[in-house]
């Protein structure tokens, strides 16, 4: 017994030492050499076998010149970017070249994540050809941060067998679009004549664009919200009465995002929905049979016009904190060159960023992408300042609005000039 | 440390050679705590400190929780901002309102568990303890997509049964009679409803068993003597085994009380994330302002060591009236 108890402390020293020596082990990793054996680049989404390829692809084009680089593609899904650049932005250790949605080159720009590659870019011949709205997105304080890579627009996409039960034609303006989703209704008990993504901003700021609004404009040092004029509140009326008047949504509209209501319209449950190009694949995931049902059109204006659409897509990057910028660029160069990108954008369902391959002759004539194509040659962007993703996606101003809408808390005017003052707060914030 | 070893060798010098050697052996526990305190003091106040010193600072970049950038000193600035703002307010009622209703229910819930589960005869109290802990062994992201799933507005289990309510009685109950597209988590107090129900039903099955082995530490006289006097149910309850687990009690509401407070996993599953403002609560709030892009982390630890502080209070009242319970 009193063995024991002389050996405990020791016991329990070598027990702490051995517990705080293995807590402390596993931080050896010690290669800060720049070589330029591996380029790492971060691709968005799950990938998948024709992305696979196509990377491949541009692999082999750029090892022609790089044959000592091999390229190491990492796949981030979109919802996690965020994250995984902060942690990769505190801990020093990111990638080489980064996709990421364009909606946040600026917040990253910034955040000092991106390296600038304004004299890499203007340097560039073929970069001349991309459509300047894209570009100009890319950019803060007059810098370019990032290199479209391909682009995408929001269209309506409906059902042609219900249409056609019901006798109505695709809408060209939002009275016909009301008395279109009310037909159809009518005719199919059970569904939504519109599956509102009531939660979501980017098909709203169609209608909002499209009633002659602006979401803000700067005007001098200081930007003044466009949310309190008649436009915007007209805009909004409109948006909300399909499901507080016309009934043509559910209540539950209010909390859906866009996923949410291109599934409803893909499992059947709604006459219309308001989608990418690029989301068909997904919906015919949900149900492969609804490919046969579909048709898309513009998203219309009040007034007979297609409204301008949102100008989305993705970029390219260099990781500020790479120490392979010239190979990272020499890659970008191959990655969205005008005949890679056509390649890959197609594939995707997307568009390349080059106006001349835009307004080529080939979407306008498919079926579903000649909407999305007439949607292109009319976009416009969300305001340039890297605040704007805080109203946009933290404080979701404009989505609360909406929604306090739907849900009967505030009228059209409050509602609207609570946003307004929301806004102008953050995006004037110091 | 220091201050310890020397605190304890004056101690020592002036006692009995006799008691000096029971003082030595003393030193055990200490020692074989050590390892623990080291690893509390590495993953957790460590932490902690740096959380209470960014607080103090203006943190809007990255860059400069790595060290690359200056961190400006604001004082309490932070602290006065968020203070100041009418939203904490809605947030802080959300918190204690949410927090107070959930420990009542969660307690109540447990407890009734808990004595069903002493009267129950072997068997069966296996197995419904089996499956009370079940819900307890859900991990809460996996348990919280369930619900999600449950209240789905059009193809949810309760969408579903509220669909096959007769339409009349459905009608002249809540007005309609499609629940199909309605929105469930629409309104904040349904949806704090909702919340509720998924933070009890993950929290009651700890305070059941807990109770129940509280229970069976009541020597059953006493209870039988009672009952013998003629006390009902309620009249035992309150005046011979509530006496008894006082203790308990008073353990299982402060873990509750800060179980409650910093609920996060079933907020941010429930809302789809980091959205719905109206139905913010202290952790979500401050995981939002920290980490949704522009971050700023500053202002984000600010309202973690609010929430921190709130709940060390809390805790230190609770701990004080069970003391003095217990004196008496």
């Amino acid at each position: 017994m009193n063995r024991w108890k002389r050996l405990a402390p020791v016991t329990a020293i070598v027990a702490s030492a051995a517990l705080v020596l293995t807590a402390c082990g596993g931080s050896g990793d010690d290669d800060k050499a720049a070589d330029n054996s591996k380029l790492t680049v971060w691709m968005m989404g799950e990938g998948g076998d024709a992305q696979t390829k196509f990377l491949d692809s541009v692999e082999a084009e750029f090892k022609k010149k790089h044959p000592e680089t091999d390229v190491v593609v990492q796949y981030i899904p979109w919802l996690e970017a965020p994250k995984k650049f902060q942690a990769a932005l505190a801990g020093g250790e990111g990638p080489d070249v980064t996709e990421l949605g364009n909606t946040e080159t600026q917040g990253w720009a910034a955040q000092e994540a991106l390296a600038d590659v304004s004299d890499k870019f203007n340097g560039w011949s073929e970069g001349k050809d991309i459509l300047p709205d894209l570009v100009k997105n890319a950019q803060l304080d007059g810098k370019q941060y990032g290199v479209p890579w391909y682009a995408g627009v929001r269209a309506v996409y409906y059902r042609t067998d219900w249409f056609a039960e019901a006798g109505v034609k695709p809408p060209t303006n939002w009275d016909e679009m009301v008395a279109a989703a009310k037909a159809v209704q009518a005719k199919k008990p059970g569904t939504y004549g519109i599956a509102l993504p009531g939660n979501s901003e980017l098909p709203f700021y169609s209608f909002l664009w499209g009633a002659g609004a602006e979401i803000a404009t700067k005007d001098g040092d200081s930007w003044k919200s466009g949310y309190n004029t008649p436009e915007a509140q007209k805009a909004v009326k409109f948006w909300t009465d399909l499901v507080t008047v016309h009934k043509v949504a559910p209540p539950a509209a209010a909390g859906w995002n866009e996923v949410d209501a291109r599934t409803q319209f893909a499992t059947g449950k709604a006459a219309m929905a308001f989608a990418g190009s690029w989301q068909g694949g997904a919906m015919k995931k949900d149900n492969p049979d609804i490919e046969k049902v579909w048709g898309t059109f513009p998203i219309p204006g009040p007034d007979g016009k297609p409204a301008p659409a949102f100008a989305g897509g993705s970029d390219i990057a260099i990781w500020k904190d790479s120490e392979r910028a010239a190979l990272a660029w020499d890659y970008m160069t191959v990655l969205l060159s005008k005949q890679k990108d056509k390649e890959f954008a197609s594939s995707l369902g997307f568009f390349p960023v080059y106006q001349d391959l835009v307004s080529s002759g080939d979407y306008a004539n498919d079926k579903v992408m000649a909407a999305f194509a007439t949607a292109i040659q009319n976009t416009k962007l969300t305001p340039l300042t890297p605040k704007w993703v805080e109203v946009s996606r933290t404080k979701t101003v404009t989505q609360a609005m909406n929604s306090s809408v739907i849900k009967g808390q505030k009228t059209v005017e409050k509602a609207t000039a609570d946003a307004a003052t929301e806004m102008e707060s953050i995006l004037n914030a110091k | 440390m220091t201050t310890l070893t020397e605190a304890t060798g004056e101690a020592a010098a002036r006692e009995t050679p006799a008691r000096r050697r029971r003082r030595r052996v003393d030193h055990l526990p200490y020692l074989l705590l050590l390892p623990c305190l080291a690893i509390i003091a590495v993953l957790l106040l460590w932490p902690l400190g740096q959380v209470v010193w960014m607080s103090f600072h203006k943190l809007d970049s990255v860059r400069q929780l790595r060290g690359d950038r200056e961190w400006p000193w604001v004082g309490l600035a932070n602290y006065a901002q968020i203070l100041g703002d009418p939203f904490f307010r809605t947030v802080l009622r959300n918190t204690v309102l949410f927090a107070l209703a959930n420990v009542a229910l969660t307690m109540i819930l447990g407890t009734l568990v808990g004595l069903l589960l002493n009267r129950l005869g072997k068997k069966m109290a296996t197995f419904v303890a089996s499956c009370v802990m079940l819900a307890w062994a859900t991990p809460a992201l996996t348990g919280t997509i369930v619900w999600k799933w449950i209240f789905d507005d059009t193809s949810g289990l309760v969408t579903w049964l509220f669909n096959k309510l007769p339409d009349g009685l459905s009608t002249a109950l809540f007005g309609r009679s499609d629940w199909t597209g309605y929105g469930w988590f629409n309104d904040p107090l349904m949806f704090f409803a909702i919340l509720t129900l998924v933070v009890v039903w993950h929290s009651f099955p700890f305070i059941a068993v807990s109770v129940l082995a509280g229970l069976k530490s009541v020597p059953t006289e006493l209870q039988e003597a009672a009952r013998v006097d003629g006390a009902g149910p309620w009249k035992v309850f309150w005046s011979v085994t509530f006496p008894v687990l006082r203790p308990v009690f008073g353990i299982l509401v402060v873990l509750s009380t800060i179980w409650d407070f910093k609920v996060f996993t079933q907020q941010f599953v429930l809302a789809g994330g980091t959205q719905d403002r109206s139905t913010f609560m202290l952790s979500i709030y401050s995981y939002a302002e920290a980490f949704s892009p522009p971050p700023k982390y500053g202002l984000g630890s600010a309202i973690a060591v609010i929430l921190t502080v709130i709940l060390l209070v809390v805790t230190a009242l609770y701990v004080r009236m069970v003391l003095r319970q217990e004196d008496e």
